[in-house]
């Protein structure tokens, strides 16, 4: 009880902070902060902790980002209070979309399972193009914002908070330890008797709801969302963010967002004329840790078990 | 039936393209069982290679010559591209799990797009005419062009050259016996990591050629030229069974006609989407293809 009150004391003392001494511009990146979070955390509770390899995240989160933008310009008429409810609806129609698409593809493995889901991404991506309503490859614009910055701040921290709480008690919980075991070695898991295709497909459902959640504030953060702004890049950003922070720990990889969201604009004075230095930097220094730390910042342990461990040692 | 006949030309032609290209994909996943996302962006750099070759050399005018100096100077670089590929980024990863290998051709793959884009520029570029296209005949009336020719012969002879290699000289037994038993190989005297560099040498420069080849008919490349036709090629070695030669040319050819009939009858936009349901369809029903063989896991 007690860290959940100096949390919420944190929070607001951090909101009040970014509200009164600092621009809008680092709100605006303190927020897309969250919601990279928010979206290296769902991918990361499907790749990190079952190993199952998914290069279709930005695909789910098109489809929040769609519907809870529909959702609240067609029906709602723009009004701001109902955008939590269009944000639930997104990432509960993703939930539904992350369960058809797990309906077949978890009797396969590994790279297969990669590049069905990075299909799939590319048919929504497609058929978003095509879908002339929502204005197709230009876009649709005038998604309605919050008015104030705190209203954002506190909703967006909210959903951050709902993720890692839900994602770090399944972790540790039995359905963590069935992931645990597939990861290990699916085959000695199903020997054991768990029922790895359900497991497996739980997960996807589970993950594919957060990528809805962070694709539907994304829209209300921005206001204006195409369907080049899920393309495979964006999928791979994510999976920058998932590896960066570690595999399989949910803290890693709101740290490692903090520092892939944060970098990108401290660079910016030294970007090229047309082209973001950072799509250079990215992919380096994902094979560099690929080669040299495979396990990311923080591995597969939480940062709370890395000070517990460190107090234990001195 | 003119129309018919011009977009079953045309399809066959980039279906050879096709083939070539999904040959590299299905050779590196035989040998070393990953997906080479780089493969696309090896195709791109052939491209670019010739590019600047071709103006270096000042051969950038039409003559036979010059086109085959270009088709060489393409499958040369691509080749040398590939190999330093898998010697800095596979090689140090032999023994990691399979998601990590993936995860490092994805930034390979990356990488090279937009440091293309940083080093050529991110605007089109035209490509040396190498050779005058002219109208050879007329079959129903749908022109038969030159290059589409040359299309047909240059990769025809190239995939000829590959069955001699693979299945006609030491080096090619020594990569199928890699392919189908890796622990066991070594004990025979085959040094594994030199039949790899070969196998990726070799894939890259099919990639090479067919990226000259399509720069010929089409003059204009830039950094991200290779990611369409990577998808397609993939696709196409998927749907022909990945890790067979034959089943990656077959492929190749269905996919490129397929293309252009859907593309020819209307449905264009939908192209891209299309070969992605075909993917997940090949995968979810007969996830071997047309003629992969499956492998029986062990433990």
């Amino acid at each position: 009880m007690k860290n959940y009150l100096i949390f919420i004391v944190l929070v607001v003392v951090l909101g009040a902070i970014l509200n009164y001494f600092l621009n809008s511009y680092i709100q605006a990146i303190f927020i897309s902060f969250l919601i990279n979070a928010i979206m290296a955390l769902s991918l990361n509770f499907i790749t990190g902790l079952a190993d199952q390899f998914s290069l279709g995240h930005a695909g789910l989160m098109a489809i929040g980002a769609y519907t809870s933008a529909v959702l609240n310009k067609e029906f709602f008429s723009d009004a701001w209070t109902l955008i939590p409810i269009g944000v639930f609806a997104g990432a509960f129609l993703a939930a539904a979309a992350g369960y058809l698409v797990s309906l077949p593809s978890f009797r396969l493995k590994g790279d297969y399972l990669a590049i069905v889901t990075f299909g799939m991404a590319e048919i929504i991506r497609v058929l978003l193009l095509n879908w002339n309503h929502v204005g197709g490859p230009r876009g649709y614009n005038n998604i309605t914002k919050f008015p104030e910055f705190y209203y954002e701040y506190g909703f967006v921290i909210f959903l951050l908070a709902f993720t890692f709480l839900i994602m770090y008690r399944l972790k540790f919980s039995w359905f963590g330890r069935n992931l645990w075991a597939i990861n290990e070695d699916d085959i000695a898991a199903e020997v054991m008797g768990l029922e790895i295709a359900k497991t497996k497909r739980r997960t996807f459902v589970i993950s594919s709801f957060f990528a809805g959640l962070g694709g539907g504030i994304y829209s209300h953060h921005l206001g204006y969302i195409s369907p080049g702004s899920f393309s495979f890049i964006i999928s791979v950003q994510i999976l920058i963010a998932a590896v960066l922070g570690g595999l399989g720990s949910l803290s890693g990889s709101i740290l490692a967002a903090l520092i892939l969201t944060f970098l990108p604009e401290a660079l910016r004075s030294i970007r090229g004329n047309t082209i973001d230095l950072r799509m250079i930097v990215f992919p380096i220094i994902l094979i560099l840790m690929m080669i040299l730390r495979p396990q990311g910042l923080f591995g597969r342990k939480e940062f709370f078990e890395l000070i517990k461990w460190k107090k234990i040692r001195s | 039936m003119q129309e018919f006949l011009q977009h079953t030309l045309n399809g066959l032609s980039f279906g050879s393209i096709y083939a070539l290209v999904a040959l590299g994909y299905t050779m590196v996943y035989g040998i070393l069982g990953m997906i080479n996302f780089a493969h696309s962006e090896i195709y791109m750099m052939g491209a670019f290679s010739c590019y600047y070759i071709a103006r270096f050399l000042k051969i950038d005018t039409p003559n036979p010559l010059h086109f085959a100096i270009g088709i060489m100077a393409g499958a040369l670089c691509a080749g040398l591209i590939g190999f330093l590929v898998e010697k800095l980024a596979y090689k140090p990863l032999r023994n990691a799990p399979k998601m990590n290998i993936l995860i490092t051709a994805i930034g390979v793959s990356i990488l090279f797009q937009f440091g293309g884009q940083i080093i050529f520029g991110a605007d089109p570029k035209a490509f040396p005419n190498l050779i005058e296209d002219q109208n050879l005949f007329q079959i129903f009336d749908s022109p038969f062009h030159l290059t589409d020719l040359l299309i047909y012969l240059v990769s025809f002879v190239s995939l000829a050259a590959l069955s001699f290699i693979i299945f006609r000289t030491q080096t090619g037994r020594a990569m199928r016996a890699v392919s189908s038993r890796p622990d066991m190989t070594p004990l025979m005297g085959i040094n594994n990591s030199k039949i790899i560099s070969a196998t990726f040498i070799i894939g890259s420069a099919l990639a090479g050629v067919a990226a000259v080849l399509v720069s010929i008919k089409y003059p204009k490349i830039d950094p991200m030229m290779g990611v369409k036709i990577g998808t397609s090629s993939f696709v196409a070695a998927v749907f022909g069974g990945i890790g067979s030669l034959h089943g990656a040319v077959i492929g190749g050819f269905l996919l490129g006609l397929g293309e252009y009939y859907l593309v020819g009858y209307g449905a264009s936009t939908y192209k891209d989407a299309l070969s992605f349901l075909i993917l997940i369809g090949v995968l979810l029903y007969k996830p071997t293809g047309l003629f992969g063989s499956t492998r029986k896991e062990k433990i």
